[in-house]
């Protein structure tokens, strides 16, 4: 039997060095990298280094040997070859001045096909979606390029012109969800079948240029290249999902003729296509109306009220909100204000917007259009102002977009110091300590009641006004409670819907007496007389309020958990015990920094209050003295 | 018949002899008598009818194009001119060349003329070329159409479920009869292979979330609790580098005292020198050693003793060795026995050591695992250098404008995504390395020094000076 030799079995063969997976395919440093990335076959860190190295510990890049055998099987990877030749061949008709040769060489330009990979790396749709956000990141940030070293104007462009068309997309399904405005650009989050999509648009300053010592741009470069890709094929999946024409069109009807659209009629359309302000083309003549989403919530009615049904049926009822949010707002960007963002808000909640005509083409209506309801503007004064609109900041579309309501512009007027810009991606409803002022900020109700209280604070009759304001507070929970019971009631019918049909049913039976009545006039006496010692004997009794005995709630609380913990599984005991330690730890840490704050509130409130009154000693002594004095 | 110009006067020329008269201009006259004659001949003017005078122009007009010639026509105009660098050795002198018959040097051409070729050929060889090449540009055609058709253009919908038998004509299997493997095999005989793509395409190069929600500091007018949470994560990095670098310092560069160059070339010479030094001092010390020695020891040692066998063991004494190792193992065993019987007692606590042991190694197991779970989520070692987070964005106090108008944006986009490409494995990370370049040793063209004195010069000089000199003289004089 021979002998084996070391690093011939195990991970020494499991691993390749990027020089001897070079030297395998044949090509260069430069085209393996594209290569790689185009594929998406990455560098690994394997488990012993020494070993996967055989024997060598200086750090090398590795990739899988399986995947540079898979490499092996690219067609792509003889058209990167031929680059080499043409470059050979190219360089040497330019060097004999060959220019016939050249052009027609130049022309027969080998290009990459990228198609087959799309679909090799993603095999569903899904999966797709699941990895655009990078990709849109990217492609957003270099439709901002201009022509640079390595980045040519043609992939700039071709990144302007999907992003539009993916923000199209965006605007025409109503799936955008979560906005935020930080100092990085733009955040971005959308639902796209169910997938969360979050992209990053930068600010929209003049272009900067960079330094190549911190970004490779070749390698950015070639990213891109395959992200342009995915995103082609991912829009036109996504506009035909929507019956929309792809590429995007202009209905004809939109087109007027004017000696502005005959003249270049391309350019006409494309820049009215880069407004984001028009409707495209659909491929069905019917305008369909919003499919209800409520229909699946009521097929899962059935299943029971558990509170995972509970909290998606409110989660679907405040989506159904937010994509009407501005219908029937009329918006006007004035110039000073990033278009686009704000375009892109406005239109994909129901807005209609418009904006300066000579900032970009595409504009609807002009500044001095009476119905006008909003105008967005940031700057400190402004000369002419019309009445019947509201002037507000930037700001109240985001804000207004994340709390997935309108709020009171009086907040955002011009020329106001804006309240707090919160970030969406932080759940508001987290099970931690949340401090009263961020609380405030989420639900307005809360404001006044805060603001109030700090004013209470300041007088000296607390006690009774603390009161009223739980008394306002508890006026305020109710009525809210009792909108969203309404509101569930019109989306549902809502637990109320049988007490509808009985009172129907009790209508009826009247009408049935009634016309007893009328048939036999015989009986009158008796019934007549029946009815008076009915009444009679019928009292109005005061009503008790309904005590909730909170001990027996809370036994009823344990014991349904502990009920809980005996249906867990044996084998995901472990777990359930983990989850409830975690939640009360939670609990306690919230309670505890709760404590702290009450704590300082008081504090803070004590010092105040004693301060007040040594103020007011000071007064009363000082008063004295000077009555002393005149006396 | 010339052309008198108004202003000249008529050259009058003397008719004394008969040659001066011939050499009177009779043009005219002569020029009168022939129109006379062919009118006679033809008849005049107004006898002949219009349409025998004119022809009706039925072609159109050409539009009077002013040819304005594209930059390349010039060039190509100017191309064929001689050029400029020639000119002054063109001959421009009206003086004829002596030599009637000189021998001309025709200069033969650089290259052919490929173009005169084309539009008049005048050997097979060339008629021959020009058919390739109609022939090759009509491939070449098709060769571009093919290549336009190839383009990704993004209309199709590659997600659409198809079946790859469907484009293979015989293998369309309504009837159910060709299973699937069958019409794989046949696929790829076909020239049609169905490529499985390999289960390594689709792994994941890190775990945990893609996407990494923005810290709420980093709004644009963020809470003030948010951004000072925010600004104390910056300053808590930031004074990690500080001691890092610090810790470092200390470790490193203080450790060493700085010293001038002489200091150390002192320092050096003592180092090399150290022993020496020593050699020289023993002697010394062994000149003054010997009458200590002579007092203490005077036997005589070899350096390297030489070794010696122990003395051979008698009989006797290896038997009692034998003996009393045996004796030894034997209460050894004992000794073993005995404590085994003990052990019986102690069977609970041994279970207890055996159970601690395991428990340790297990505990030792669950912790390696848990390395290796949270490994995942961070960032490996690709290449040679490691990742290293980089600086967080943050606004300072000052600088947040609290109005979309004035915000100062933070960070580099563009940077942030290169960086989150490596934070996710997919790129290892490098340092631009700055390659210097070699340098280049620069040196005046001597035409372009400053002109320096020379002898030449110094005598120009005198002698102008004493020209200068004679003139004021003469002046003087006068």
């Amino acid at each position: 039997m021979r002998r084996p030799k070391k690093y011939e079995a195990g991970e020494a063969t499991q691993y390749i060095s990027r020089r001897a997976a070079i030297r395998k395919l044949q090509l260069s440093l430069n085209d393996f990298r594209r290569l790689c990335i185009l594929k998406g076959v990455y560098p690994r860190e394997p488990k012993h280094r020494r070993r996967a190295q055989k024997g060598s510990s200086e750090i090398k890049i590795l990739y899988h040997t399986k995947d540079i055998r898979f490499l092996l099987h690219e067609s792509i990877v003889w058209t990167l070859r031929d680059y080499k030749i043409f470059a050979k061949k190219s360089s040497r008709d330019r060097a004999i001045k060959d220019f016939r040769n050249l052009k027609r060489r130049m022309e027969l330009f080998p290009e990459i096909k990228l198609d087959h990979i799309v679909k090799e790396r993603y095999p569903t749709f899904i999966d797709a979606l699941k990895d655009l956000d990078d990709c849109l990141t990217l492609l957003f940030l270099f439709s901002t390029f201009p022509s640079l070293h390595l980045i040519p104007r043609e992939q700039s462009n071709l990144c302007r012109r999907l992003t539009i068309e993916f923000l199209h997309y965006v605007i025409a399904s109503k799936s955008l969800r979560k906005v935020f405005i930080s100092i990085k650009g733009y955040y971005f989050q959308a639902e796209i079948k169910g997938q969360k999509v979050t992209w990053i648009v930068p600010h929209y300053y003049p272009f900067k240029p960079q330094s190549r010592q911190e970004v490779d741009f070749k390698v950015m470069s070639i990213f891109v290249e395959f992200y342009t890709i995915l995103l082609g094929f991912t829009n036109f999946r996504l506009f035909h999902g929507l019956n929309l024409a792809y590429p995007p069109q202009f209905p004809s009807t939109l087109l007027q003729d004017s000696a502005d659209t005959f003249k270049d009629e391309s350019t006409f359309v494309s820049d009215r296509i880069a407004a984001l302000n028009f409707e495209l083309l659909r491929t069905d003549k019917v305008q369909e109306d919003e499919e209800e989403p409520d229909i699946d919530m009521e097929l899962l009615e059935q299943d029971g009220d558990s509170k995972r049904i509970i909290k998606m049926k409110q989660e679907a009822q405040e989506i159904s909100r937010l994509r009407t949010l501005f219908k029937g707002l009329k918006f006007f960007i004035n110039r000073e204000v990033p278009r686009e963002p704000l375009v892109i808000l406005i239109r994909s909640f129901g807005g209609k917007v418009s904006w300066d005509a000579s900032v970009f083409a595409g504009a609807t209506f002009a500044e001095n259009d009476e119905t006008i309801t909003h105008q967005i503007v940031d700057r400190p004064s402004l000369s002419t102002q019309y009445i019947s609109r509201d002037y507000i900041q930037p700001q109240w579309l985001f804000d207004c977009v994340n709390q997935r309501q309108l709020l009171p512009t009086n907040d955002y007027f011009l020329g106001e110091s804006l309240p707090p810009h919160l970030s969406p991606f932080v759940d508001s409803k987290r099970d931690s300590y949340i401090p009263p002022e961020e609380k405030a900020l989420h639900d307005p109700s809360l404001i006044e009641t805060h603001e109030q209280s700090e004013e209470e604070s300041e007088e000296e009759d607390t006690a009774e006004k603390e009161e009223e304001v739980d008394q306002e507070l508890l006026d305020a929970q109710l009525q809210l409670a009792y909108q969203q019971e309404t509101a569930e009631y019109k989306k549902y019918g809502g637990p109320d819907g049988v007490n509808e049909d009985e009172e129907d049913f009790s209508e009826e039976d009247d009408d049935e007496e009634d016309d007893e009545e009328e048939d036999d006039d015989e009986d009158v006496d008796e019934a007549t007389k029946r009815k008076l010692q009915e009444k009679e004997k019928m009292s109005v009794q005061s009503g008790k309020v309904h005590k909730v005995n909170k001990r027996q709630v809370h036994k009823a609380e344990v014991d349904e958990h502990r009920l809980q913990a005996r249906m867990v599984k044996p084998r995901h005991r472990n777990l359930f015990r983990k989850l409830i330690r975690e939640k009360q730890t939670k609990e306690k840490e919230e309670w505890l920094l709760r404590k702290k704050r009450r704590n300082i509130d008081a504090d803070s409130k004590e010092a105040k209050k004693t301060a007040k009154r040594e103020a007011r000693k000071l007064a009363a002594e000082a008063a004295a003295r000077a009555a002393k004095m005149v006396k | 018949m010339t052309a008198v110009e108004p202003g000249t006067k008529k050259k009058r020329i003397s008719k004394k002899n008969k040659s001066a008269w011939r050499k009177t201009d009779i043009q005219d006259v002569e020029q009168f008598l022939e129109d006379q004659r062919q009118e006679e001949r033809v008849g005049t003017f107004t006898e002949k009818q219009d349409e025998d005078l004119f022809v009706l122009d039925s072609s159109p007009l050409k539009a009077k194009t002013t040819t304005v010639l594209s930059i390349k026509q010039k060039r190509k105009l100017n191309a064929k001119k001689p050029m400029r660098t020639f000119q002054p050795m063109e001959n421009t002198s009206k003086v004829e060349d002596p030599i009637v018959k000189r021998n001309h040097v025709k200069q033969k051409k650089n290259g052919r003329n490929i173009e005169l070729e084309v539009c008049n050929p005048t050997k097979p060889r060339h008629r021959q070329a020009n058919s390739d090449r109609g022939q090759y540009y009509v491939k070449m055609e098709q060769r571009l159409a093919d290549k336009k058709a190839k383009k990704t253009n993004f209309e199709t919908d590659i997600w659409e479920d198809v079946d790859f038998r469907d484009k293979i004509p015989g293998l369309k299997d309504e009837k159910g009869w060709i299973s699937r493997d069958l019409a794989l095999h046949i696929a790829g005989n076909v020239g049609k292979k169905l490529v499985k793509t390999h289960a390594s395409m689709h792994h994941k190069t890190i775990k945990g979330k893609k996407f990494e929600a923005p810290h709420p500091g980093m709004s644009y007018n963020p809470t003030l609790q948010a951004h000072e949470q925010l600004l104390s994560q910056v300053v808590e990095r930031e004074e990690g580098i500080i001691q890092k670098e610090k810790h470092l310092k200390r470790v490193t560069t203080s450790m060493f005292s700085k010293v001038t160059p002489q200091q150390r070339d002192e320092r050096r010479l003592m180092e090399m020198s150290a022993g020496l030094d020593e050699d020289e001092k023993e002697e010394e010390s062994e000149q003054e050693e010997p009458q200590e020695a002579d007092s203490s020891d005077k036997a005589y040692r070899t350096i390297n003793a030489a070794v010696e066998r122990d003395a051979k063991k008698s009989k006797q004494a290896r038997r009692k060795e034998l003996k009393q190792k045996e004796l030894q193992r034997k209460t050894e065993l004992k000794k073993k026995l005995k404590q085994q019987t003990a052990d019986l007692i102690r069977i609970k606590s041994i279970r207890h050591e055996l159970d601690d042991e395991a428990e340790d190694l297990n505990d030792l197991k669950k912790r390696r695992k848990q390395r290796a779970e949270k490994k995942k989520f961070e960032p490996k070692r690709l290449g040679r250098h490691k990742f290293e987070e980089p600086d967080v964005d943050v606004n300072m106090p000052e600088d947040l404008a609290g109005n979309l108008r004035n915000v100062k944006p933070e960070s580099n986009l563009l940077k942030d995504r290169f960086h989150l490409l490596q934070k996710n494995n997919m790129l290892p990370t490098t340092v631009a390395v700055n390659r210097k370049k070699s340098k280049v040793k620069r040196f005046e063209r001597n035409t372009h020094k400053d002109p320096g004195t020379s002898y030449q010069d110094l005598a120009d000089r005198r002698r102008a000076a004493a020209k200068a000199a004679k003139q004021t003289k003469d002046t003087i004089k006068i």
